[in-house]
């Protein structure tokens, strides 16, 4: 028995590992088509580029609940749990890479391309010897923030429930929450060490992988900046270069949705270019897709009783409520994380020596699922946590959600602190800058694009901490961890009740919500960011 | 011509992390109120030099002082003008020219009014407002040139500061850093410039240091006696830049 637990251990890992890499192999292969077709058509361009940017800032998980039912009640059986598992780390993994892509065949030089046509290359070589090849830094550079974002939901997508029913998939993510229920605390503890092994092993893998696609895909434009380090004080040449070499060349291949985002005076210059027939097929599709959307909606809203209806709409103030204690707790994780990702990135930044090996630490513990040894740290610490503070709820959800998404602000700012040219710390240096002086007037504007790139994926994936924390049933043995309100809570605890009709009516209250924010707050400070802070205006090549 | 000694390199040696010996034992020393080039082939290591002396990048051997007193780390006391332009895009002009005033005590409206009067002498009057991306290079470069002169400094360093400027805008400004290296009430008491620009070097230069070979050494050391204001139809002229040119061309 011991023995074949041990074997069942090793397997689960291996089928969860697998089922992450399996699907980003997926969604690459995918991605190389649907860019293709992007740069092809303009029409496609056009629809595909803004959806994929806005399902990449929407945290999804607060729609699992609805895809979980539809896939369940459809589909059913082993296969329908396996498919819903699959479709949640899918929509974790997917979009940063489809981008990173579109961005790469966006960006193959002109001459490049005449050189294909030119050879008359048909599709699948052109595919193969040019854009596929092209590509392959920016998706190298985003493997890791994929592996990490497929991993953080195995808890919640291998096994879940909807109302009484409880349906599971076989992989680590549902085996370490049984062994800790039954409390076999050692096999646990094998279980944790293992999945640790693997992600250390795989994080070093992506990191390797990284490093040789730059070296051996990456194209040195002759941009005309300098991308310098810093000046170094500490003589680690050797650790800047073996470090943060590589890291400076993957900050040209690191995907911002900013990046990505066509400007609107592209798009104004692309329609005035397209001919008055491409207009007039444009305009229909879009009316064709639209009608069509709205019938079914149509359908399906005539088919639900108007008492239904008011049902759901009874929910609405609750709802609101609960969304509002949300976005507190969102802004103050996305706080807590800037201010720390700046201060540690600025530290690292200077001192080299402890950057080479405090990186890798803080990329292997953000790529291990915090939902997975979560309930470890609660047991440690909740007898005195509650005993100190009636509130301590909170600080484990805030907590959590701090856990899930600091890397995210980190590495965007540490990639925005590899932009920074060596002029610009020579002239900190030359002048004696103070340190606030430094972050203030230089170092925060030159990766202000970066940080809000990345506190954009940050408050995605603090959402995604909250649903998993705000109502967690027997976190540990006859222990519930939950909050007193919350939009998350309600999602979790409608799906727990089976009640999915307001659970939808919730996502859907939620979705519109963070569309308007994302529209009128994110997307204008991107577009701020990139009009005012580009750094790479800053050096003028001599 | 030189009365004290400003900024001195005693054995200099620079070698890269990546192994390259770039330079090694260079001696350099600058006078007071004394205007010193250092001219050599294209990556030599011309620029290099400029940052150690500035302590940028510390020296791999050999000590820098300035004024007797060892230089241990970078200081605002020898600014450095880089070669490729840098002036930071989310600042105006007057902002980046500030950036060299920051921590220095000084009052808002001081700030102010230094940082109008260096735009001033660069040729930027009323420029100040504008950002780097309204300027062309040359505006930049001046900004860069302004904001190396508004901290004070006791030594500037320039890497081929003229080379984005029209000739008629480089040569106002080449007059007016020498007068500013001359005038007794500024602290600026020597100048180190590294020019691909022979003529200028001439026409500025109380001395001449020619760097050559690989690691590079300092093979020639020139002083340059010429009655001011200079003109390339003096003689002596010709006679200088047949000997830069010589110890240029063979490296050994
Ligand atoms: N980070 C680096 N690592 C290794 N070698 C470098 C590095 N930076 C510069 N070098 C090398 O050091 C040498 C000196 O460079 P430097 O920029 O000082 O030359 P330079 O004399 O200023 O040239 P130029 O006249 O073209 O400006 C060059 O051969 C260059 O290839
Ligand atoms: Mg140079």
């Amino acid at each position: 028995m011991p023995m074949s637990l041990l074997l069942i251990i090793q397997l689960a890992v291996g089928a969860t590992i697998l089922r992450v890499l399996l699907i980003i192999l997926g969604s690459i292969l995918i991605g190389w088509f649907l860019a293709y077709a992007s740069i092809k058509s303009p029409i496609f361009e056009n629809i595909y580029i803004p959806v994929i940017s806005s399902l990449e800032s929407v945290p999804v998980i607060t729609f699992f609940p609805v895809v979980l039912v539809i896939f369940v009640t459809r589909i059913g059986g082993a296969m329908g749990s396996e498919l819903a598992s699959d479709f949640l780390i899918l929509t974790a993994v997917a979009w940063n890479i489809w981008i990173a892509q579109y961005q790469a065949f966006k960006t193959v030089p002109k001459e490049l391309q005449e050189v294909a046509i030119n050879h008359e290359l048909g599709f699948f070589s052109k595919m193969r010897r040019l854009y596929m090849p092209f590509s392959i830094p920016k998706i190298a550079a985003n493997l890791f923030p994929s592996f990490a974002d497929g991993l953080f939901y195995i808890t919640v997508s291998e096994v879940f429930s909807i109302g009484t029913k409880t349906f599971s998939v076989f992989g680590i993510g549902s085996i370490i929450p049984a062994l800790l229920a039954s409390g076999d605390i050692y096999y646990m503890w094998v279980a944790m060490l293992t999945l640790a092994i693997w992600v250390a092993l795989f994080t070093f893998f992506f990191r390797y992988i990284a490093r040789f696609s730059v070296a051996k895909y990456g194209l040195d434009t002759a941009a005309p900046i300098r991308r310098g380090g810093k000046v170094n004080i500490m003589h680690t040449y050797q650790a800047w270069n073996t470090l943060t070499g590589p890291m400076k060349k993957l900050s040209k291949h690191f995907t911002s949705p900013f990046r990505a985002l066509p400007t609107k005076g592209s798009f104004g210059r692309k329609w005035m270019a397209l001919s008055s027939s491409k207009k007039y097929i444009t305009i229909g599709t879009f009316l064709l897709v639209f009608i069509m959307l709205l019938a079914k909606i149509g359908l399906y809203v005539v088919s639900v009783p108007l008492s239904y209806w008011r049902y759901l709409v009874s929910y609405t103030p609750v709802i609101i409520y609960g969304m509002a204690f949300d976005y507190v707790r969102v802004v103050i994780i996305a706080f807590i994380s800037l201010v720390i990702a700046i201060f540690v990135g600025y530290y690292l930044a200077v001192h080299q020596r402890a950057a080479v090996t405090v990186f890798p630490v803080i990329q292997i513990v953000s790529a291990f699922p915090a939902p997975v040894y979560f309930p470890l740290v609660f047991a440690a610490t909740f007898g005195y946590m509650y005993a100190v503070f009636p509130m301590s709820s909170e600080i484990y959800v805030l907590l959590l959600g701090f856990i899930s998404t600091f890397y995210y602000v980190f590495y965007s700012f540490w990639m925005g602190v590899q932009t920074v040219p060596s002029e610009f710390w020579e002239i900190m240096e030359n002048h004696e800058l103070g340190f606030f002086t430094r972050m203030r007037r230089i170092i925060l504007p030159a990766t202000f694009p970066y940080l809000i790139a990345g506190l954009s994926s940050t408050i995605d994936s603090a959402w995604g901490g909250l649903m998993i924390g705000e109502y967690w049933p027997d976190i540990i043995k006859g222990k519930t961890l939950e909050v007193q309100v919350g939009l998350m809570k309600m999602l979790d605890v409608f799906t727990y009740q089976g009640k999915i009709g307001p659970a939808a009516w919730a996502s859907l209250l939620f979705a519109i919500v963070v569309t308007i924010f994302s529209l009128f707050f994110t997307k204008k400070l991107m577009t701020m960011a990139r009009e005012k802070y580009v750094i790479e205006e800053g050096v003028y090549a001599a | 011509m030189s009365i004290g000694v400003i900024l001195s390199a005693v054995d200099i040696s620079y070698k890269f992390p990546s192994g390259k010996q770039v330079f090694t034992d260079i001696n350099i020393s600058t006078g007071e109120n004394e205007f010193v080039s250092i001219v050599g082939p294209s990556g030599i290591g011309k620029s290099t030099i400029l940052r150690t002396l500035g302590y940028l990048i510390p020296p791999t051997s050999g000590k820098v002082f300035l004024m007797g007193e060892e230089v241990k780390k970078p200081s605002s006391r020898i600014s450095l003008i880089h070669q490729s332009i840098a002036t930071f895009p989310w600042m105006t002009a007057i902002d980046n020219v500030k950036l060299a005033l920051i921590g220095k005590g000084l009052s808002q409206n001081e700030m102010n009014d230094i940082a109008r009067n260096t735009l001033e002498t660069v040729g930027l009057k009323g420029a100040e407002g504008l950002y780097p991306k309204e300027m062309s290079g040359g505006m930049r470069q001046r900004v860069a040139i302004a904001r190396a002169l508004a901290g004070s400094p006791v030594v500037l360093l320039m890497d081929e500061p003229f080379v984005h400027l029209d000739e008629l805008t480089a040569e106002g400004l080449r007059q007016e850093i020498y007068d500013i290296l001359f005038n007794p009430l500024t602290t600026l008491k020597s100048v180190v410039l590294v020019s691909h620009n022979l003529d200028e070097v001439l026409e500025l230069s109380d001395r001449v240091f020619v760097m050559n070979g690989s690691p590079a050494k300092i093979v020639d050391e020139l002083i340059i006696e010429m009655p001011r204001p200079r003109s390339s139809r003096d003689s002596r002229f010709s006679t200088y830049l047949d000997k830069i040119y010589a110890s240029l061309t063979p490296t050994r």
